[in-house]
């Protein structure tokens, strides 16, 4: 399933215009949602072929709002989750969170060139 | 004024059995001393004695027929103790094979024995009958709230309503305006003790889950206390839910706080790096024609910087949950070269920053091994970045890989400063920094304490040999994956049951390492 659009849920300024830059030159249509009610929202009312989900977010925490995705049935199905973090979960969950993700990524260790390859790779599987 | 019976009297069961007995007991003892004497009289006088075999032989036959009668004689005043012996055992209801006499037998009539075997037979049946049990449970009932009351353990009893309908002292619960009480804890995991009842009331019969390091007030608040719960679920059961919560808080508490403080201060020292090494990965793309040399090498030093930075956060990050037992490894099937990859462009411009020679020499015939992605490429990662700083400038560094036994070793040599022998014992320290590295190279010194950590939770083993001056060899090993494969599909993708289960040594440790 190619990916064409984009919602990046992340509340941090100066990382969520980084992703949104290199979204936008790669040629992907991007929408920015900084706080986790807005994301969720966002995430419902829109078919994005791919989303990118902070954890810490104000509002609403990115578990609350993959719970509510894809807690009981998956909502998005045509949609793929990349859970983008910096904070060091416990490993329950972490796992957990895994389970109901496409991909699961330490923000720090993940560039935007490397992000846009895992993009990639979800497109063509 | 009531005035009591003078105890003067025998008891009656004396009274009917003991005279009795005594009057048999002495008159069975002394009628066989009387015919034994008589016996040996009438030998005397009747015998004649000039026929000495005659004599020998009818004495010989007295002796032999007072031994028969003392014996038949002992076991008849015996008898009445034996069966008050049988008796108390069947009272103190202690298991034997043993039935109770008939008492309707003549021997216990005639005895008097009767009475009294059947008095202590009752005494048994009356500690079974139904109304001393009862009188025996109402009096355990009502001491065990106040003995669940003493321990520090919570128990706490949910019907199917989902109201509490017991908790003791040691519960977290609290009492709502109404009445109700409520189980106050915090669940910040996936699923709530709520949430798994609602799964437990429709899908199953009976059930249990365990939830660990569960507080019932946020950090900072008074008396916060730190839980492991364990709840069981019997559907249609009278009290449908057991919670039964263990209070950790001491154990838990002090870490719990570095756990807290560790986790935040790294995601807040996370975000800028993303920023510094998202951009610095962009603009060196961008920048590329319009830099000259010397501006892209110093642009590699930012990268390298802000890598490094990255992979110290790591270090801490794994060491703070290795202290806690909380590092976990989850083992998949992959080559060495898979493992390097990940890291392959980040220690190539290391090395090449600091004129170091790397050189990665994985043969493709080497099998697969057991092991976590990220972690030992963390490993490899701090290696070859320590072999870059402690050797010199020009110098090489060799990273190579052999099959030894079920395991595959991974060697990383270089040719700098070496240490000496007394360095060796504390290299894998927390916080050790090598005797020259002081002042002269940058690190935590956390680097091999956890690269150590990570190999032994693989089951495999670190090394090192040095030659001061000439330089050192790290090695480590790492299962080959088809050696463990059963083991880990067995434990599924979590790996903890394999780990545990393996035995002898291979994974040593491992109890040090999961909490």
């Amino acid at each position: 399933m190619a990916i064409n659009s984009i919602l990046v849920i992340e509340d941090d300024r100066f990382i969520g215009e980084m992703y949104v830059r290199s979204l936008q030159r790669a040629g992907y249509t991007v929408d920015w949602m900084v706080d986790g009610n807005d994301g969720l929202i966002a995430a419902r009312n829109k078919p994005y072929d791919c989303i990118l989900l902070d954890l810490m977010l104000p509002e609403k925490r990115g578990g609350e709002i993959l719970q509510v995705l894809r807690g009981q049935q998956d909502l998005i199905p045509n949609t793929k989750v990349i859970v983008l973090t910096n904070f060091d979960q416990d490993e329950h969950s972490r796992l957990a969170m895994e389970h109901n993700a496409e991909a699961y990524l330490i923000k720090a260790e993940i560039t935007p060139k490397k992000l846009l390859s895992v993009i990639e790779k979800l497109s063509a599987s | 004024m009531e005035v009591k019976e003078k105890p003067n009297q025998r008891p009656q069961f004396l009274r009917t059995f003991w005279p009795l007995y005594k009057k048999r007991v002495v008159g069975l003892v002394l009628g066989l001393q009387v015919v034994a004497g008589l016996s040996i009289v009438l030998l005397y006088l009747s015998v004649d004695r000039q026929d000495p075999y005659l004599s020998w032989g009818l004495l010989s036959a007295i002796l032999i027929g007072q031994l028969v009668a003392t014996y038949v004689v002992t076991l008849a005043i015996l008898r009445p103790l034996h069966d008050l012996s049988r008796a108390l055992v069947h009272v103190s209801g202690e298991l034997s094979s043993d039935t109770p006499p008939s008492l309707n037998d003549d021997y216990y009539k005639n005895s008097n024995l009767r009475p009294l075997l059947q008095q202590i037979y009752e005494l048994a049946s009356k500690e079974g009958s139904d109304d001393s049990k009862a009188a025996t449970q109402s009096n355990s009932a009502a001491s065990l709230p106040a003995a669940l009351n003493t321990t520090s353990t919570g128990l706490v009893l949910i019907n199917a309503e989902g109201q509490v309908v017991f908790a003791n002292k040691a519960a977290p619960v609290s009492v709502a305006p109404g009445g109700d009480s409520k189980l106050e804890l915090i669940f910040d995991v996936d699923q709530p003790l709520e949430e798994w009842l609602v799964e437990c009331r429709t899908h199953d019969i009976h059930a249990e889950k365990t939830w660990k390091r569960i507080a019932n007030k946020l950090p900072g608040e008074d008396s916060r206390r730190i839980f492991d719960v364990f709840a069981s679920y019997e559907k249609g059961s009278e009290a449908e839910v057991v919670v039964t919560l263990f209070d950790r808080t001491l154990d838990y508490s002090p870490e719990e706080e570095d756990l807290d403080f560790i986790a935040f201060a790294a995601h807040e020292l996370r975000g800028p790096i993303t920023v510094i090494r998202g951009y610095l990965d962009g603009l060196n793309d961008e920048l590329a024609s319009a830099m000259n040399s010397e501006q892209k090498e110093l642009f590699n030093r930012l990268i390298i910087s802000a890598n490094r930075l990255s992979g110290y956060i790591n270090n801490i990050l794994n060491a703070s949950r290795y202290d806690r037992r909380h590092l976990q490894v989850h083992l998949s099937e992959l080559t060495l070269t898979d493992i390097y990859e990940t890291i392959a462009d980040d220690m190539q411009l290391r090395a090449k920053a600091q004129r170091r020679l790397l050189a990665v020499n994985f043969p493709p015939s080497l099998p697969t091994v057991a092991a976590d992605l990220n972690s030992i490429s963390e490993v490899l990662g701090n290696l070859i970045d320590n072999a870059v700083k402690y050797s010199n400038d020009g110098g090489s560094i060799e990273v190579d890989a052999t099959v030894s036994g079920d395991f595959v070793e991974v060697s990383v040599t270089d040719h700098g400063i070496g240490m000496p022998a007394n360095v060796i014992g504390n290299l894998f320290h927390k916080f050790y920094r090598s005797h020259r590295s002081r002042e002269t190279v940058a690190g935590t010194g956390i680097g091999l304490y956890i690269s150590k950590a990570i190999v032994e939770s693989h089951g495999g083993k670190m090394n090192v040999r040095s030659v001061e001056g000439h330089g050192s060899t790290f090695t480590f090993s790492l299962p080959i994956y088809a050696t463990v494969a059963d083991k880990i599909n067995k434990g599924g993708a979590n790996n903890q049951e394999f780990l545990e289960q393996s035995s002898s040594g291979w994974i040593r440790n491992h109890g040090a390492i999961r909490g």
